[in-house]
């Protein structure tokens, strides 16, 4: 508001002139998407194809490549990620989110089924290799946006197949090995050769790598798992959350019995939890605090529980009791929470008095990670995790990223090794630093949610109830159909950029708004500012927060 | 005059022989727009559908939502209703309950630079409502009110009309049925279209456009804005009266204070107002000395209405039919009414007639032409008023006659009906211009000019609205 400003041949005050400006922001999607992803963007492209002249098949291929852009393995976290953008989003507590996560995973699905190649960025190719040690959702991404820049990657994995946690620690219920593979596949495809079975540190040393290549980037997770340091807890019948996991996956003779106890609260345990039941035990889950504070999805232990995972909140494992060596029992200690501390934070503790002995004739502990890296020469400290700037730079020509920064989720990662990747090419070829994108956020109360119809949120489909645990191998939920796909689609309000309501362009009194010849999301209309006569009916009428009122002060 | 409009044209085929292009059960209206206009068609349509014993779907199209604040929730109007059409669209089953119908002005209060006059309700006229189109100016609180197009569209839905929240883009002619075009990519097709846009959409625009047979309605450039300056403030500063003002500023052919709850409307009628004009009006010391201290504040919303000065041509084609400020409207005043005149006229046209261009001109545009024709003369009317805005001569002549008969107990008061109607639209246009030709009239007023101007002359009284004492004012 101007308070200087006088209009009207005195000192009168003219609060409200308004001329519209457009100015994209940015949506809650992409800000809490760990990998940034520009979600409304693909959706946009699937949404607004009519308008843009494409096919729904052109239209599928076009997000894809935009999709992949950010993620090159969109199958893989369109059936693992707990999607944060979701949380967010405007659509949410109108009548569900949008369901990106499943619109990821049916793009991904898409793009495997077309054969579609992931997009080169450069045409030129450079001299300077790379090395990337690990083959985990990090690694892979720093070695695709390396590669797709023009740099001959070699990969290094001290396994005999890459993926790293992807391929050891989600079961295939929830990630067929089958879609892994092939977008693995397709990454390694671009200019990267892979060394299985090479622990660098242990078979080949760092320095060696480093005289070998200009710039490396070091993959290499959070693989030691954490214990509870209790009594009876080392010997047979106890078992960690990943390496049960591993074994389960790798189809190894595993001998659990009949009763197991799964320790810990999060997606491990609850994976830990279903593969048990699986191999046909009796599961108990036991969680030190309740089921609103456990860090796993609630999907998922909604499932667990229909799979028939029983669970035990408020209590942590005491003891565990042994007859000879075997695994007989589990001292339970009860537990409480306290009252909020100064952080809102309600800590569990035990309520004095209160064990009981639980059945048990194994035990998977699936409480945490450690890094844990068997590399002496690193120079690293096993204990403790990597510390590297916001790009994952360590020092020039080393960069990280991933879990031996700190557990994360997958799309975390591949946030990292993108980024590093961006500032490793920076540094290989003397640019300046990409500046980071600095995009102002979009306020829920900017977007007019009631402007949308109503359209209920695409149900996933999901595999008959009766038919889960009868193939420990068999995928749960399945993707959207192809249809279901672009309704879904349709469902994004594009907070903060146009999508073509055409509302400003209709009800504009003086006619200040053009359609331009070329649309494209986000690009519809031109305004002249010189027929803008203030009244503001742009702005409000503008249902996903693109308009605003531009500063006529001074 | 065209029968179809031909893109909208390529007309329809023609009916075989003896086969009539009428609705039947199961027929589908699309109605565009959800003012008056579009409101009442659907009510009255839905009625006589029903009486009739024909089973139609009425779908109005609509994507705003008249219980937002501000422009975005408004349909830029001043806001004035008078008694006799709320009275008249009760008789049809369209009461309006007073949380729409802000009742409560009683009187207009003429401005002129030679005084000032109030003029009281005329005996057969009650009062004049005022009233929001949409939900009150921008960043109003809620108040105890409601949106008068917002409440007449919920009549249209309980008449079981569907309300589909979407913005045509196109409409266009697709064989023997219309099909509309939405922003989303929906279309849909239909067996009649009522466009029902107003002019403040580019609809007509993009119709005429694509139609070389059709023209839009003519338009110009009003002015609209909001003060906000609290109920108190507004009772002792402008009471219960509609200030009209009448000033020597070109292109101003009518201007008035609505007070309205909190807030005061300001509305500028005329030739494509501008700025400048503005500035101008709101220089001038009648104006200003309505404000509290002399000082116009600064006002919380305002907007540019285009108006229809001249009507569509033309207002039908086989299956399309254009109806309130579309199709034609009153000149100035009573654009509601003529809403309701015009959405009536075409309701009954296509339940009791036919949907054909034909049918349309038997028994709409006759209703039009009347319109139009009234405008004709209401044209002559503000020329008349502009000349009187001109001469401090012929306003002291007004003025005077209008404060004499406002002091007289009883006894004809010619010219205080003739501004009343004038101002409030209450009267066509036709009937107003006819009652200044009366042998009396002239007469008085031709007395009052010589009284008026006369050098110190008796009986030149204004009425000061505020202070209610007469004064000779010069």
């Amino acid at each position: 508001m101007s308070a200087t400003r006088t209009r009207h041949g005195g000192p009168v005050e003219l609060p409200f002139q308004v001329l519209a400006r457009q100015s994209e922001k940015m949506p809650p999607c992409q800000a809490r998407c760990p990998n940034s992803g520009d979600i409304r963007s693909w959706l946009g492209i699937i949404a607004q194809r009519g308008r843009n002249g494409l096919s729904l098949d052109e239209a599928y291929d076009k997000a894809w490549r935009r999709l992949v852009e950010f993620n090159p393995m969109p199958a893989t976290i369109g059936r693992i990620c707990p999607h944060p953008c979701e949380d967010l989003c405007s659509r949410a507590e109108k009548d569900g989110a949008v369901s990106i996560n499943a619109m990821e995973r049916f793009l991904g699905d898409w793009g495997l089924s077309r054969a579609l190649e992931l997009p080169q960025r450069a045409t030129e190719r450079f001299p300077e290799s790379v090395a990337v040690i690990g083959t985990g959702p990090a690694s892979l991404s720093f070695a695709y946006q390396m590669a797709r820049r023009g740099y001959p990657v070699t990969m290094y994995d001290k396994d005999q197949q890459p993926g790293g946690m992807l391929r050891h620690a989600i079961p295939d219920y929830r990630l067929p090995r089958t879609i892994l593979d092939a977008e693995v596949e397709r990454i390694l495809a671009l200019d990267i050769s892979l060394h299985s079975n090479v622990e660098i540190g242990h078979d080949e040393s760092l320095q060696a790598l480093r005289d070998e290549h200009a710039m490396i980037f070091l993959g290499l997770g959070a693989q030691a798992p954490k214990y509870l340091g209790i009594p009876g807890e080392k010997g047979p019948g106890v078992i960690a959350g990943i390496g049960y996991l591993r074994q389960h996956k790798d189809l190894d003779e595993i001998e659990l019995g009949a009763q197991v106890l799964v320790i810990g609260g999060g997606n491990t345990a609850i994976d830990a939890a279903r593969s048990a039941r699986r191999d046909g035990a009796r599961v108990t889950l036991v969680y030190r605090r309740g089921e609103s504070e456990m860090p796993a999805a609630q999907q998922e232990i909604d499932d667990a529980r229909q799979e028939g995972v029983e669970f035990r909140f408020l209590s942590t494992p005491a003891r565990i009791i042994r007859d000879r060596d075997r695994v007989r029992q589990v001292e339970i200690q009860g537990m409480r929470l306290t009252e909020p501390d100064a952080d809102g934070r309600r800590r569990p503790e035990p309520v004095p008095g209160e064990l009981e002995q639980l059945p048990a004739d194994s035990v998977i502990v699936a409480v945490s990670q450690m890094p844990g890296w068997r590399a002496a020469d690193l120079g690293l400290d096993s204990e403790s995790w990597l510390q590297a700037d916001d790009e994952g730079k360590l020092e020039r020509g080393l960069f990280t990223g991933g879990d031996d920064l700190g557990p994360g989720i997958a799309s975390r990662a591949i946030a990292q090794g993108r980024r590093a990747a961006e500032s490793a090419h920076a540094e290989l070829r003397g640019l300046a630093p990409a500046p980071r994108p600095r995009t102002l956020r979009i306020t829920h109360e900017s977007v007019r949610t009631d402007y949308y119809a109503d359209r209920p949120r695409s149900q996933t489909p999901r595999r008959p109830e009766e038919e889960w645990l009868t193939d420990p191998a068999v995928e749960i939920d399945l993707t959207l159909s192809y249809e279901q796909a672009s309704e879904e689609a349709a469902r994004c309000m594009s907070c903060g950029l146009c999508f073509d309501c055409q509302q400003c362009y209709m009800y504009c009194n003086p006619g200040g708004f053009t359609r331009v010849a070329e649309t494209r999301p986000g690009h519809y209309f031109v305004m002249a500012l010189d027929l803008c006569e203030g009244c503001g009916k742009c702005i409000e009428l503008c249902p996903c927060g693109y308009l605003e009122a531009r500063d006529t002060a001074g | 005059m065209v029968e179809g409009l031909e893109l909208l044209t390529g007309k329809a085929p023609k009916p075989h022989k003896g086969e009539a292009m009428a609705l039947e059960d199961g027929s589908r209206i699309a109605v565009i727009g959800a003012g008056p206009a579009g409101s009442m068609f659907s009510h009255f349509f839905l009625s006589m559908a029903e009486t009739v014993g024909l089973s139609v779907n009425v779908d109005i199209f609509e994507p705003r939502r008249f219980c937002h604040r501000g422009p975005a929730g408004c349909n830029h109007c001043g806001g004035i209703v008078s008694e006799s059409l709320v009275q008249r669209l009760a008789t049809e089953g369209l009461s309006l309950p007073d949380c729409v119908v802000q009742r409560g002005i009683e009187s207009y209060t003429l401005h002129t630079d030679v005084g000032d006059v109030e003029i009281a309700t005329p005996l057969q006229e009650k009062r004049i409502a005022a009233i929001y189109r949409g939900n009150g100016p921008r960043s109003s609180e809620p108040v105890d009110t409601q949106s008068f197009d917002g409440y007449l569209l919920d009549l249209a839905r309980n008449r079981g009309a569907r309300v589909i929240p979407r913005l045509v883009t196109d409409v266009r002619r697709n064989e023997d049925l219309m099909t509309v075009h939405c922003a989303d990519q929906f279309s849909d097709s239909y067996e009649l279209v009522v466009v029902a846009t107003g002019i403040n959409s580019r609809l007509m625009e993009m119709l005429e456009n694509e139609t070389a047979e059709f023209a839009r309605p003519a338009r110009t450039k009003t002015f609209i804005c909001e003060f906000h300056l609290g109920r108190d403030v507004i009772r002792e500063t402008f009471g219960p009266s509609m200030h009209v003002f009448l000033l020597d500023i070109p292109r101003l052919e009518f201007a008035a204070l609505i007070p309205k709850g909190d807030y005061v409307t300001l509305c500028l009628l005329g030739d494509d107002i501008d700025e400048n004009l503005i500035d101008t009006f709101f220089s001038s010391p009648e104006v200003r000395d309505r404000f509290p201290g002399g000082v116009i504040p600064g006002h919380v919303c305002h907007c540019y209405p285009r108006i229809n000065i001249r009507a569509a041509t033309p207002v039908y084609g086989d299956r399309l039919v254009l109806i309130g400020d579309s199709g034609t409207t009153r000149l100035f005043k009573d654009g509601i009414g003529a809403a309701y005149r015009t959405s009536k006229a075409a309701a009954k046209t296509a339940v009791f007639h036919g949907v054909s261009a034909e049918d349309f001109k038997n028994y709409y545009a006759p209703l039009c032409r009347r319109i139009d024709n009234d405008n004709r003369v209401g044209k002559l009317v503000f020329t008349f008023a502009s000349l009187v805005q001109k001469s401090r001569f012929a306003r002291r002549g007004i003025l005077n006659m209008a404060a004499n008969e406002q002091q007289q107990v009883d006894g004809p008061r010619r010219m205080s009906g003739v501004l009343w109607d004038l101002f409030s639209g209450s009267a066509s246009y036709t009937d107003v211009f006819l009652r200044t030709l009366h042998p009396a009239y002239v007469g008085t007023l031709l007395w009052n000019l010589v009284a008026a101007n006369l050098p110190r002359g008796a009986g030149r009284i204004g009425r000061d609205a505020e202070r209610g004492d007469d004064h000779v004012r010069h």
